[in-house]
């Protein structure tokens, strides 16, 4: 994909120039004078930018650990004041039903993946990845943990049409389990607690597989891959794959399973409020200008459509690692009701609701914990939702650092040079009117001019990264881009943060070895770059 | 500080109209830019000395307590006769661990928050229920078995609720009261914070990543910013706005949640049981300390040691008179806190349900609102001036 973008050799040269002319590298300063001659060096017009979230970037905390976790500086009084709300209950931990002094916060659900949205979007980032200590093999999955594993069935064919009979095409549950593992459980959660104390649907340990990647200098990269090993599901407790006779539903050689890492939640209402016509104005399904980028998109089931009454509740997926979800509200408040298990007013009801699982907990703990608050309705009031999905769609994006900085600018070049933009889209400007999450946006997000280096589209990222594992119309191998704003500050404010779906990446430069599929050019071409001109492009993405 | 950084992109962007946007060499028409106002600071020495003499001896500190904590717990609690001697020894114990983690709490980043370590050691309200539930059905519990379980039947809550009792009309308990149950789960409660509080510690001093082995400690990278392996801080001014939010994150903690959500809008709505520390009724110390963690970073020395470079040295470079206020407001913030208990030594979960406790009250919350617009107003915007 990227032979127009080679540059023949007197390109290089010019480069070489213009390093010299802003005292970059290149220059031992003892060469003969030359006659000035204008170099002609072309920089993307995104390289001096600083404002990537438009009037809702910060300057505040745009160097430090608290870089995510930011109000939008363009919120309005009233607004500001809800974002604030929202940023209490997105800290909130909830808990196991009842809890006489504190009904608000009961219910976490029998199983669960965390207790507050905080654990999985630590700081407002991404979440740590699980150490694997020398001295061990394998780890299994607890509180500390904000990975976890999307499961479902496979289907004998794939589904390339959503209708109404196959459910648009979503994943198909694992019987009795449902389309997430839930790997923690309040005291109760299962039969055999007693044995089996806070533990969820089964046990999760994660090992890591490593290879090396080795460039023409003999720079040598080690890549880690993370395996999951699932046991002792509920339905057959000390089962494992490896036992001679697997009953478990979960168990079985038919169920697909995906890890799925938090993603940081700050620009969020950015991203939807881009219009759907620019989104889809990238699409080339057939690559029809061959430059081996397709860029599909995801229409997935639209929950707020369908409590609407929608009769075609599909709508443009934007959010999630496979762009599983068609908004903020969607994607919040789903994984409220799903990772954490609080009912809400657009998922009203538990997710594991009819597995045998909830039924026998229900019955153990006497009907306490149903899903339904006291007067019927959701756990999560409308305000306390209402307040969460405002508070991630107004976080705001931090300004970029260091944009003067010859690496970095050299940096932006080689973006565009290794077509990184093909995938990474730099700019859009957001919608001027209309809904986000069918509410009414905030002013704040409209018709703001922003870089967040996505094409909110899906793309084959190659067999390496590949979970095997369709959702909606994404197929196994691929993964929506992932919005690059903020990238450089992922470890300012987790220093353990990984990158990609799974944490893979300790660094940047792994992230990128790890792209395949329609990134196979650019990767390549990554890797035929000097070791300084590497540098390069990862200063670029760290100024982000 | 914002308006600063609107008219730096306001110049950028037209530095690349100029130029003509893409496609142009807009390299070769800039001009470096001489600082023509703004104050200078040193800060290597500073940064040096809030990592090594403040924060880093903070964590060893916490460390120190955890192995005492469980080296007393387990002399004091194991023996089925312990006295009542025992058990108030090992509560002291457990207020003198809390003394240096409330006071971390004024610089609460990198390994504390990507190790989990406050969630597991600090959360409340805790399940009570749970709790008793795991009491009456299991026995000698095991630090790593309990590691496991959910944080809101572990931590210093925890050890807290076993060691006073619930605290509504007492903080103390007789040993008598103490079941063999609750001496095992203390024990391995202890043992829990050891390793939580010596994890803590390695990841400053020794390598803040166990997944890599070559991973320097966290303190280095905090003193090393811009280096060009470190992916952390990408300059002191990083730095510097790492402490600053930091101190605007614990004063904010604490006037508008520790305080203020029990404290609700009247004695009708104030709520005991979100109080902090509320079985041993150590909130108050727990909230001065916080505060103290604050004036820790500001000076750059913990309080009484001799004279170091912090925080305060850098505002003064710009303003030695908003310098001085910021030191006066900081005291004023922890003697209001601490004058809370009044004459009657009120603990605070009685002030919030006192006329005149609640008056106290609200004097700490105000200047604890004090402290945080200065901070936030007149302080971090000091980083928009600084010639770094």
């Amino acid at each position: 994909m990227n032979k127009l973008l080679r540059q023949p050799y007197w390109f290089a040269a010019l480069i070489g120039l213009s390093l010299s002319a802003c005292g970059g590298s290149g220059d031992d300063g003892t060469s003969e004078p030359v006659q000035p001659v204008d170099p002609v060096v072309t920089y993307p017009n995104y390289t001096s930018v600083i404002a990537l979230g438009g009037d809702t970037t910060t300057f505040d905390a745009n160097s430090s650990g608290h870089g995510f976790s930011t109000p939008s500086v363009n919120l309005t009084e009233d607004e500001l004041e809800l974002h604030l709300e929202g940023d209490a209950n997105f800290e909130a931990s909830f808990t196991t039903a009842p809890n006489d002094q504190h009904p608000e916060l009961d219910g976490l659900d029998p199983v669960f993946n965390n207790a507050d949205c905080n654990s999985c979007h630590q700081r407002d980032g991404r979440n740590s990845t699980p150490s694997v200590a020398a001295n061990e093999t394998r780890i299994k999955l607890g509180s500390a943990d904000g990975i976890f594993l999307r499961i479902s069935k496979a289907s004998a064919e794939p589904c390339t049409q959503g209708t109404a009979e196959n459910n648009y095409c979503a994943p198909i549950k694992v019987p009795d389990f449902g389309d997430q593992l839930f790997h923690r459980g309040v005291l109760k959660a299962r039969a055999d607690w007693q044995d089996n104390s806070f533990i969820g649907q089964a046990d999760v340990y994660l090992s890591y597989e490593r290879h090396d990647v080795v460039y023409s200098d003999g720079q040598t990269v080690s890549l880690k891959k993370p395996i999951f090993e699932v046991e002792n599901p509920y339905d057959a407790p000390g089962e494992t794959k490896q036992s001679a006779n697997v009953t478990s539903n979960l168990l079985q050689d038919d169920v697909l399973m995906g890890w799925r890492n938090g993603m940081p939640v700050f620009g969020l209402g950015l991203l939807e409020a881009i219009p759907e016509a620019s989104i889809l104005a990238n699409v080339d399904a057939d690559d029809s200008n061959n430059d081996n980028i397709s860029g599909r998109a995801n229409w997935v089931f639209d929950a707020i459509k369908a409590q609407n009454g929608d009769v075609t509740p599909v709508s443009l997926g934007r959010f999630g690692w496979k762009a599983n979800t068609p908004s903020v509200r969607v994607q919040s408040l789903g994984a409220l009701r799903g990772d954490i298990g609080i009912t809400n007013p657009l998922f009203p009801e538990e997710s594991v609701l009819g597995t045998s699982l909830h039924d026998s907990y229900l019955t153990r703990t006497g009907f306490v914990d149903t899903g339904e608050g006291v007067d019927g309705a959701p756990e999560a009031s409308a305000e306390f939702s209402d307040a969460v999905v405002f508070y991630a769609e107004t976080l705001a994006v931090p300004a970029r650092r260091n944009v003067d900085d010859g690496d970095v600018r050299e940096g932006a070049r080689l973006f565009e040079q290794l077509n990184c933009s093909g995938c990474h889209t730099p700019s859009f400007v957001t919608k001027t009117s209309g809904d986000i999450g069918g509410i009414a946006m905030s002013d704040s997000l409209k018709s703001q001019t922003i870089y967040p280096f996505t094409d909110m589209l899906l793309h084959d990222m190659g067999e390496g990264l590949a979970d095997g594992r369709p959702d909606f119309l994404a197929d196994g191998n691929e993964w929506r881009t992932r919005p690059l704003w903020g990238i450089g500050l992922t470890q300012t404010v987790n220093p353990q943060a990984g990158f990609l779906h799974d944490g893979r990446a300790a660094t940047l430069e792994e992230a990128i070895l790890w792209h395949g599929g329609e990134a196979q050019q650019s990767t390549d071409d990554f890797m035929a770059l000097s070791q300084d001109e590497r540098t390069q492009l990862v200063a670029f993405l760290m100024s982000l | 500080m914002r308006f600063k950084h609107t008219a730096i992109t306001l110049a950028l962007i037209t530095t690349l109209s100029a130029c003509g946007g893409s496609g142009s060499d807009d390299s070769s028409t800039e001009t470096p830019v001489e600082p023509t106002t703004g104050f200078s600071f040193a800060a290597t020495e500073m940064i040096t000395n809030l990592t090594d003499d403040v924060i880093v001896a903070g964590y060893a500190n916490l460390a120190a307590e955890g192995d005492a904590l469980l080296l007393l717990a387990t002399q004091a609690l194991l023996s089925a006769s312990a006295t009542q001697a025992d058990l108030v020894a090992a509560q002291n114990a457990w207020k003198s661990a809390r003394e240096p983690w409330e006071q971390g709490e004024s610089h609460i980043f990198g390994s504390v928050d990507s190790l989990s370590i406050d969630p597991h050691l600090d959360s409340w309200p805790l399940n009570t229920t749970d709790l008793q539930t795991q009491l009456d059905n299991n026995s000698g519990f095991d630090a790593e078995t309990i590691k496991a379980w959910n944080d809101d039947v572990q931590g210093f809550h925890t050890m807290e609720y076993l060691l006073f009792g619930n605290g509504v009309d007492s903080n103390t308990k007789l040993i008598a009261d103490l079941t063999t149950s609750e001496r095992e789960y203390l024990i391995a409660l202890a043992e829990v914070f050891r390793d939580y509080a010596t994890l803590l510690d390695d990841a400053w001093q020794v390598n803040y990543n166990a997944e890599n082995e070559t991973a320097i400690p966290y303190a280095d990278l905090l003193k090393s910013p811009g280096d060009a392996t470190n992916t952390i801080y990408s300059s002191q001014l990083a730095v510097i706005e790492e402490l600053i939010n930091g101190m605007i994150g614990i004063v904010d903690e604490v006037g508008n949640g520790k305080i203020a959500d029990p404290f609700g809008d009247s004695i009708s709505t104030a709520d005991t049981s979100k109080v902090e520390s509320q079985y041993s009724w150590n909130s108050l110390t727990d909230f001065a300390n916080n505060i103290i963690g604050v004036r820790n970073v500001y000076q750059g020395e913990f309080t009484g040691a001799s004279d170091n470079t912090g925080l305060v040295d850098f505002v003064a470079a710009a303003d030695a008179t908003l310098a001085a206020r910021i030191t006066s407001e900081i005291d004023d913030s922890i003697l209001k806190i601490q004058a809370i208990s009044g004459s009657t030594d009120m603990p605070f979960r009685q002030a919030i349900l006192d006329e005149d406790g609640r008056v106290l009250v609200q004097s700490a919350i105000d200047a604890l609102t004090t402290l945080q617009t200065s901070l936030e107003s007149d302080v971090l915007p000091l980083l928009s001036d600084w010639n770094s």
